[in-house]
């Protein structure tokens, strides 16, 4: 019997479980030539802010053992731009879309999460969900990171859950001691999943000119490298919350795919992979579903209960 | 562009660390001069990226796949497994990938500039060059360029066919002119040399070579009144415009290009070049 891939997060409805992390696939028109976007559970969006970001000063990037450290500085076009460039294409997608939203402020968040529910109409159409980047410094908190606090994340989720009715995903960082304690706080804010890992704090030092690799010093790393820590965290995220969990970190085929399953992950996210092969995301698509059948396993949701431990 | 197991037809070295990849590759894929390709060193996921290079040539075989072929360094672990690829070994490829050098106009006169493995697109420019200039029609007016190539040494210069009326400079005088192409060029093509002086369309310099060397080139042609287009180099992750990793900060504004995606050949004035040396 063919498995059922297809899977709820709240109110959406995503027909299979892989989508492309936010920062990895642009807003999809970039790797329109090379693989079947329509073919993917979703895109997460590159992220928007208010205004357009030009991004971090260069370099931006550096390859790390099984690795890559990047600080972009999200760059973006604006939440303007993003509504009158990108949104119509994208609305047009045969696969779920999930705008990524980042920001300074909590008004930031808010502001972007409010263009889009005006540009997109009602629910059901064009956009189908938000995640939200909590790895963000907060200004107004000294430029500590919202999601290392429980309190600021569950004061955000709660103020952005009032603003739409689509899909609100809360992406974690795992640069903190528990990532539990801030999973049960998107949920008592009432997000309807959480996306577990944003990339981890890095440095690359260039021993012959004695400087960090990267212009901004530290940047975020990802890749293969990181996959056993967001394994880890999704393990815990979903025993601390009854929201779905969608892990993410380093899944380069389906079986890094399936740890993330069995670890208790509702849906995952190919994200660095795709730099490596833009084929990456639908080759882990159909592993999924060639593993399942080979178990005889008959829909997502049954697979983290074959964890043994 | 496109994703493919490319077929490697040959693999040799040209000087010591460099070396000549050629591959099967898709006549409907047909790169340009100036694009690039990328490919994905090994299976492992260390190291993990996608290797950048600019196409050094396309050759047709009537009807079939093209050859393409690649001038490369080895420089590290990336370079080093590309090299261990032998005939008949298999290499994910993608590409045709970026904007490459514009077509030269009528009444223009191409001031081709390589540095070191720069020289890889500036050559296949060369070849397309020469293959309009013998295919326009008789009316057209394209004026033989003049191709320049700098090497640090007499050693480091390539075993291959570098086209006719080719002028080889080396830094330390080892072999022909001894200075940089730059030098050259300041010292062979005479100031006033613009357009309507003598060249219908005045001079336009295509470059490809380390950093220092396009921020040179940049402002020899912007002191001289000259056109230039100028092919970068940048570490990149994805190639296809989506990381935004390989950004290159503008000129005279605000914000960065994509090395990838809005280049690697900018013109003259869309790149702060002195701020990527």
């Amino acid at each position: 019997m063919k498995p059922d891939l297809s899977l709820q997060i709240g109110p959406l409805a995503l027909r299979n479980p892989v989508g492309v992390a936010s920062g990895t696939f642009g807003y999809g028109s970039e790797y329109a030539g090379l693989m079947d976007i329509d073919a993917l559970g979703a895109i997460y969006t590159k992220a928007v802010t208010p205004e357009p970001r030009p991004g971090n000063a260069v370099p931006r990037i550096v390859e790390t053992p099984s690795g890559m450290l990047n600080s972009i500085g999200l760059a973006n076009p604006g939440l303007d731009a993003f509504i009158a460039g990108k949104l119509p294409e994208l609305s047009a997608r045969g696969c779920a879309v999930i705008v990524n939203v980042a920001g300074s402020s909590e008004d930031d968040y808010a502001k972007v999460i409010e263009g889009i529910e005006a540009a997109a109409g009602p629910a059901g159409k064009g956009v189908d969900g938000y995640e939200i980047n909590v790895s963000c410094p907060n200004v107004a908190h000294g430029g500590l990171s919202f999601g290392t606090d429980p309190a600021q994340v569950e004061r955000l989720t709660s103020r952005l859950r009032g603003l739409t009715r689509r899909a609100l995903i809360v992406k974690l960082t795992p640069n903190m001691a528990d990532i539990g304690e801030i999973a049960k706080a998107a949920e008592a804010g009432g997000a309807d999943a959480v996306s577990c890992i944003n990339t981890l704090v890095g440095m690359v030092i260039d021993v012959k000119k004695k400087r960090p690799a990267l212009a901004r010093g530290t940047g975020g790393l990802s890749g293969p490298a990181v996959r056993p820590v967001g394994v880890a965290c999704t393990y815990r995220a979903s025993r601390a919350v009854s929201i779905p969990v969608i892990g993410l970190g380093g899944i380069m085929c389906a079986e890094d795919a399936i740890q993330y399953l069995l670890a208790g992950a509702r849906a995952i996210q190919v994200g660095t992979a795709n730099f490596v092969s833009p084929r990456a995301p639908l080759e882990v698509l159909a592993g999924i579903g060639a593993w399942m059948e080979a178990e005889g396993v008959a829909r997502i949701e049954d697979i983290p209960a074959l964890l043994r431990c | 562009m496109t994703q493919f197991d490319a077929r490697v037809t040959s693999n040799e070295t040209v000087a010591p660390r460099w070396r000549r990849l050629e591959l099967e590759w898709p006549a409907e894929q047909a790169p340009l001069p100036g694009q690039f390709l990328t490919l994905r060193p090994g299976r492992a996921s260390d190291p993990l990226l996608r290797r950048p290079f600019a196409f050094a040539s396309r050759d047709g075989s009537g009807g079939g796949a093209l050859a393409i072929s690649i001038l490369y360094e080895e420089r590290g672990l990336g370079t080093a497994l590309i090299a261990g690829l032998g005939p008949g070994d298999k290499v994910d490829a993608l590409g045709p990938l970026g904007r490459g050098f514009p077509g030269p106009l009528e009444g223009e006169l191409p001031v081709l500039l390589a540095g070191g493995v720069g020289l890889g697109p500036v050559l296949f420019l060369a070849a397309e060059l020469d293959r309009m200039a013998r295919t326009a029609s008789p009316a057209a007016e394209f004026l033989p360029p003049l191709f320049l190539a700098g090497f640090r040494t007499k050693a480091a210069i390539p075993s291959i066919a570098f086209p006719d009326g080719a002028r080889i400079c080396t830094d330390d005088g080892s072999a022909g002119f001894g200075g940089t192409p730059l030098d050259w060029v300041s010292h062979n093509v005479p100031e006033g040399t613009r357009a309507g002086a003598g060249v219908p369309a005045g001079p336009r310099v295509y470059a490809c070579g380390p950093a220092p060397m396009l921020a040179a080139a940049a402002r020899l042609a912007r002191g001289r009144g000259w056109e230039a287009s100028l092919s970068a180099e940048a570490w990149m992750a994805c190639g296809v415009g989506a990381c935004m990793g390989c950004a290159l900060p503008r000129s005279g504004a605000a914000g960065y290009l994509r090395a990838c995606h809005d280049g690697p050949v900018f013109g003259r004035d869309e790149i702060d070049w002195e701020a990527i040396r």
